[in-house]
Order: structure tokens, then C-alpha cells, then sequence
């Protein structure tokens, strides 16, 4: 009896350290160092996985890294597949204050937070006293780098995007040449229309990448006051004369010159659109440029179908994109790990590397595009020597400069602006009520 | 037998710990953080009494998706559970291929939500979806519609993604139908009855239970339904088909505001427990028979 009562004791104890090792807390192991090798190791987690466009640049640097700092650095990539998981995770770290030394802002506006948290390591000296580095920063840089005259981080892609056109498509409806004028536009769409092709590639869902695209031109040409809205970071007021003329365009693009899916539909659905030949127009970056002969994308052929154009009133959005940020570690050794690993991969190599692997555009101005680069890339090419010589008003995307709660709200109103449900008005209070959440 | 029963607690030590640190610490902490201005960037959390329950009560969106999901509850609970225990009632009579069905009808149940979601994501597509197909083919192609975009029908056709899939209200209805004795039905038999009359005044009454234990579990998985949503419509166009849930995680992520979105977890908790209470009285569910 005396062995039962022991034995069940003994198993009841077992059950609950069982059940409790797996609640226990353990320290985030994102940074390591002082391992028995004395190599200091990043853990890295990152996005640019799998099938994400930039990870064979990611894994190559990485690799690079890794042989470079062999002895006494490490890079560990840690896979998060999907932008959405990425921010998710990193948004939970950030509420433990435990976040992995280096992280990456993207599209996702990721350093108001990160430095709000005062969880971002200032990187100004550093970067001043490197004059290779503080050379890379252009002015539009060092403005998405740094907050309150601090630098925050370092780029290492930019994005100049404009629209893709279907020559064919365009010849098919007598059209010679891309709109230099928004009238000139609308009257395309009308002869594209009358031609039995559908205009426009749209979409509503997950921000709505390629619509908004399409709205911040608008904004961006129709006034001074509309190119220094596209230029404010976190605007707050979406009543704007600009804004609003740019929101009733596209509820007429919506209503007239798109496809039935655009309502509700993802980037992927508009890309799939203008890719399958369905579409004649698609605003989005040169990243895409490689799907255009890809055979498993689009048929054969279909590169030399394609145009490229910027935005009517010779508007392009050409602005680098939130780079990597260093965040404050309990061990000062991980950080200036941290410091290196930002260094080597926004440097004129890496920019260099991305440009000539995936057609990325350099966020320097100081990196010049590549013999390499332009063979694979001719359209590439073609757009930056646009962009350059054609170029009259740049700014950041909508996407890029809004508080990160709208981009949401964008996704749920677009479809009631889409049906006439909400006017153009109403669309820009829904969207300045949002933004006062951020107050 | 009584020194063996004192062994109980020790062998529920284990559960009761667990569901400690994984339910009730964490409903507390909800609790406590719903009463102060909680956010991702804030530097630190402020007292702010019922605030955020104040605000929650004029904010448009909450009562949308309040309602919603009061509707949502009741759809579930009576169209939902009734279609299974019709069929529960039709297969206890045990027809032809009545096992086959039962197997079957369970199969949409076992796919997990977020397939469901993606399936239901094509079927209603507008550009190449089945049901505008179906109407283009028979000549009704005035009636073809964004179905899960236009505020006028995604409420439905997001309902429709899970209303009818009632395999696990059959499969308990039926189980617990199974049990009845026959000499109760012999009874009724004798006296009269017709099949009909059987089933409606003496099997029925019989599986009150179930049935209200069904339509718990219908409630309380309607106050937690997100994913199918989620992936279908994201609770839009619009707020057309935002629910609690929905808006908690929008709350959470858009917007980063942890108290507010826990104030919304603290409404949701309650309106479980008044979902609960509510159908088990109706249902007299704790009540013996005899």
C-alpha cells in the first residue's frame, strides 16, 4: 500500500513538471555571445524566405558575411515566411522590449515604433564616422533613416516605380504612347474600353498596394500641396482638395476600368490579370520585371509586350525604402555585431549584389547600375534612364508615409468607395478618423 | 473506497495548475489591462478606470460588430443546430446508406477553417467563381454579384460558409438518440403514435440536453469565429462582416491598442458566460427528466 501511495505520488509530480516545463520563460536567444568558440552569433529573423523576391540576395549576403567575419561573427537566419508573420512577431518582441539585434523596417514603417519604444541603437556616429557608409546616405535616405536628427537605420533597396503597359494591348486600341496628362489617361482607358479590353489592373485587399499606387500619383500631380502631402510622414488630415479629387478618379477607375475581381481582390489578382494578358496597365515596382519571363507567370514572349512609363505629369515614386535597424542588446559585443552585419549588408557591394541577382534598385544614388544589370535587366534599365531624365515629381508611396493602423482601413473602405456606397469625401474623413487613433 | 478518493486532488493538482497559468492568469491580466491605456508604444501603462469601456459603447464599429454577432449566435444556434437534428432525427430511423451519410456529412467539419475559407474564397470569386458560373450558365447574369464585397450580400455569403455544415450537432444528437430506450418508443407505438408525433413529443423532448449542450457549443463558437472571416472578408466591406473577435485582432494589430482590445476580450468573455446561462435555462439543460 506504502509503494502505491509513493508511486501515485511520484507519478503526480511527474504530471504537473511536465506539464509546467513547457510554461517556463526563457530569455529570447536572438543574440548569443561568448559561445566556447568565442564567435558572436546574430540570430536573424527575416521575411526575404522562400519564395519572397528577395531571398537568394538575403542568402547570399548572409553567406558572404559568414565567410567574411568567419572566427568572430555569425549570422543565423531564422525563416518567418510572409511580411504579415514578420511584423506580427515583431510587434509582440517589441511589447517584451526583446527584440533580435537587427531587424528590418521594409514597407512596414516598423521604426516610429521601434524608436518610440526607445529600443533603437543611434547609429549617427557610426555612420558619420565611416565615410564610405555615410556616403551611401542620400538626403531622401537619411529623411526615412532618421527621426529628431538621429539616424536609425541604414537602406539598402529603393524603389522607383512607375506603371507596366501591354504594348499589344495598347496597339490593339490605336494608342502610340503612354498619357503624359491625366485627361490623356482617362481617354486611353475609354479607347482600351471601347476596344473590349479592360484598362486597369486594381485591387482592394491587403492595402491595396496597386491602387494606392495609382491615388498617390494622383495626389502627387495635381498640386504643389498634393506632392508635399505624398512627401509628409504620418499625414493626419486625408481632407484634402487633393486627396479627395484623387479618391472620386479611382472610384471612377473602380467603377469603370477595371476587372471584376479588383473589388476584394489581392496584388497577386491584379498581377495574375495584367500577367495573363486580361489588363493593359498595372502600376508596381521593377522587382517585377523578372516575372514578365517567367513561364510559369506569363506565357512566352510576354517581356517584350511590356512597357514601362512614369505616372502622367511625369510623376514617379522614387524614395529608399526603411532599411535595417540595429536594436539595443544587454550585451554591447551583440550589438556592434549588429553594427557590422547592417554595415556589410547595406553597403555599395550589397546594393550592388541585389541590383544584378534580383534587379533591386540601389537606394544610393551613388550605386550605378551595372553592365550586368542592364543586360538582364533592359527594362530596368529603361526605367531608371526614365526616371532620371523624365522624372519632374518624386515622392515616397501613400503606403509608405501612413500610419500603419490605415492600411487596413484603406482595405475595408475602398470597396464601399468601389460601389458608391461612400463618396470621395467620406472616403478622406474615414481615413483622417483613423488617423487621429494614432494621436 | 474513501481512502482512495483522497488521492483525487493530488491526480487534479496537475490540470488545476495548468489551467491556472494557461486560463485564468491570463483572463485576470485581461481583466486588469482592460482598465488602463495599454499600448505597443506607449512607455507605460496608465489607470484609466472604465475608459475604455466608455469609449467602446460609442464607437460605431463595436456596435456593428456587437451585432453581427448577436445574429450570428442566433443563426447558429437555431438554423444551424435545428439542420443537424433534422438529420439527426432522419438517420436515427436508420435508412439505406444512413452510416454512409452520417461519415460523409462530417467530412466539411474536419477540414480546417482556414481551408474552408480559401474554398468558399474561390467559389465566391466574381470573375471566375462557381455560383456566378452557375448563373451565367442558366441566363441569370443580372443576378452575378462580388458576393463576398458588395455590402448586401457578404453578410450571407459569409454565413453560408459554415451554416450548413452541422456534422457535429448530428453526430452528438444522434449519438444521444441512439440511447433511447425502445421501450419508450414501444410505449408511444402502442399508444398511437404516428412516426412523426414520435419524434416530436417523445424523442425530442428526450434529447433536450444535447440539444442545448449543441447550441452552447454553437454560441460560444460563433463568439469565437475569426478565421473563416478573416480570410474571406477581413470584416469588411466596410464593417459588413465584422465580429468581436475580428475587431479585437484589428484593434490589436492596426492599431496597437492593448487595452482597448482587451476591453473587447472582457465583453466577449461576458457575452459567453450570458450565452451560456441564457441557453442552459431555456434549455433546462441541468434539469433531470426524471
Amino acid at each position: 500500500m506504502k509503494t502505491k501511495r509513493i508511486l501515485s505520488l511520484l507519478m503526480a509530480g511527474a504530471l504537473l513538471t511536465g506539464a509546467l516545463t513547457g510554461c517556463g520563460s526563457k530569455k529570447d536567444d536572438s543574440a548569443q555571445s561568448g559561445d566556447s568558440s568565442g564567435v558572436i552569433t546574430i540570430n536573424y529573423p527575416t521575411a526575404q524566405c522562400g519564395t519572397n523576391t528577395s531571398a537568394p540576395v538575403c542568402d547570399e549576403l548572409i553567406k558572404e558575411f559568414n565567410e567574411k567575419y568567419a572566427g568572430k561573427y555569425e549570422i543565423k537566419k531564422e525563416d518567418v515566411p510572409g511580411d504579415q508573420n514578420y511584423i506580427d512577431k515583431i510587434k509582440v518582441q517589441l511589447g517584451t522590449g526583446d527584440l533580435p539585434p537587427v531587424i528590418y523596417g521594409g514597407g512596414y514603417n516598423l521604426l516610429d515604433m521601434v524608436v518610440a519604444k526607445d529600443l533603437a541603437v543611434d547609429l549617427t556616429d557610426a555612420v558619420n564616422s565611416d565615410a564610405d557608409w555615410k556616403a551611401l546616405y542620400s538626403d531622401t535616405a537619411l529623411a526615412t533613416n532618421s527621426r529628431d536628427g538621429k539616424i536609425y537605420a541604414s537602406s539598402m533597396e529603393g524603389q522607383v516605380i512607375g506603371y507596366f503597359y501591354n504594348k499589344d494591348l495598347f496597339k490593339q486600341a490605336g494608342i502610340t504612347e503612354p498619357a503624359k496628362t491625366w485627361d490623356e489617361f482617362f481617354q486611353q482607358c475609354d479607347k482600351l474600353k471601347a476596344a473590349g479590353i479592360t484598362p486597369l489592373s486594381m485591387d482592394t485587399a491587403d492595402s491595396a498596394w496597386v491602387t494606392q499606387l495609382w491615388m498617390g500619383a494622383m495626389v502627387g500631380t495635381e498640386s504643389d500641396a498634393g506632392l508635399e502631402f505624398m512627401n509628409t510622414m504620418n499625414p493626419t488630415d486625408y481632407n484634402t482638395p487633393e486627396m479627395i479629387a484623387a479618391a472620386e478618379k479611382i472610384q471612377k477607375m473602380y467603377q469603370n476600368y477595371t476587372t471584376q475581381d479588383a473589388i476584394g481582390g489581392k496584388y497577386e489578382n491584379a498581377a495574375n490579370n495584367f500577367l495573363s494578358g486580361q489588363t493593359a496597365m498595372l502600376a508596381n515596382g521593377p522587382w517585377m520585371i523578372g516575372d514578365f519571363s517567367d513561364t510559369s507567370m506569363a506565357e512566352e514572349g510576354f517581356a517584350d509586350k511590356v512597357g514601362v512609363a512614369l505616372f502622367p505629369g511625369n510623376f514617379v515614386y522614387d524614395a529608399p525604402i526603411q532599411g535595417y535597424i540595429v536594436t539595443k542588446q544587454d550585451d554591447p559585443k551583440v550589438e556592434e555585431a549588429a553594427i557590422e552585419m547592417v554595415k556589410f549588408f547595406t553597403s555599395a557591394e550589397a546594393q550592388q549584389t541585389a541590383m544584378e541577382m534580383q534587379g533591386m534598385v540601389p537606394a544610393s544614388n551613388t550605386v550605378e547600375l551595372t553592365d550586368t544589370a542592364k543586360d538582364k535587366y533592359p527594362l530596368l534599365a529603361e526605367f531608371l534612364d526614365l526616371a532620371t531624365t523624365e522624372g519632374e515629381k518624386r515622392s515616397d508611396t501613400l503606403q509608405a508615409t501612413m500610419y500603419s493602423n490605415l492600411l487596413d482601413v484603406m482595405s475595408q473602405q475602398l470597396p464601399l468607395l468601389a460601389s458608391g456606397e461612400l463618396d470621395a469625401k467620406g472616403f478622406c474623413q474615414t481615413l483622417t478618423d483613423a488617423a487621429a487613433k494614432n494621436q | 473506497m474513501k481512502r482512495k478518493k483522497g488521492w483525487l486532488p493530488v491526480f487534479l493538482l496537475p490540470a488545476v495548475a495548468l489551467f491556472l497559468l494557461i486560463y485564468a492568469v491570463p483572463l485576470v491580466i485581461v481583466f486588469v489591462s482592460s482598465l488602463f491605456d495599454y499600448r505597443l508604444t506607449g512607455d507605460s501603462m496608465t489607470f484609466i478606470g472604465l475608459q475604455n469601456y466608455t469609449q467602446l459603447f460609442s464607437d460605431a464599429t463595436f456596435r456593428q460588430a456587437c451585432g453581427h454577432t448577436v445574429v450570428w449566435i442566433l443563426i447558429h444556434c437555431i438554423i444551424h443546430v435545428s439542420i443537424g437534428v433534422i438529420l439527426a432525427l432522419v438517420l436515427y430511423k436508420k435508412p439505406r446508406g444512413w452510416k454512409f451519410v452520417r461519415t460523409a456529412y462530417m467530412i466539411p467539419n474536419i477540414i480546417s477553417n482556414a481551408a474552408m475559407g480559401m474554398i468558399f474564397l474561390n467559389i465566391f470569386n466574381p470573375q471566375y467563381g462557381v455560383v456566378n458560373s452557375i448563373l451565367k450558365a442558366v441566363g441569370l447574369e443580372n443576378l452575378t454579384h462580388n458576393w463576398l464585397m458588395d455590402t448586401t450580400t457578404a453578410f450571407p455569403s459569409v454565413t453560408m460558409t459554415w451554416l450548413l455544415f452541422a456534422g457535429y450537432t448530428t453526430t452528438l444528437v444522434l449519438a444521444e438518440a441512439l440511447t433511447i430506450d425502445d421501450s419508450v418508443l414501444e410505449a408511444a407505438r402502442v399508444d398511437g403514435a404516428t412516426s412523426f408525433q414520435t419524434d416530436m413529443f417523445v424523442v425530442l423532448p428526450l434529447l433536450r440536453k444535447i440539444i442545448g449542450t449543441t447550441m452552447v457549443m454553437a454560441a460560444t463558437y460563433m463568439l469565437q469565429m475569426f478565421d473563416l472571416i478573416y480570410i474571406t472578408t477581413k470584416g469588411g466591406p466596410g464593417s459588413a462582416t465584422m465580429n468581436l473577435p475580428l475587431m479585437l485582432y484589428s484593434v490589436y494589430k492596426n492599431e496597437n491598442n492593448y487595452g482597448y482590445s482587451n476591453a473587447i476580450g472582457v465583453c466577449i468573455v461576458i457575452a459567453g458566460v450570458v450565452c451560456m446561462t441564457l441557453i442552459n435555462k431555456a434549455m433546462r439543460v441541468n434539469e433531470e427528466d426524471y
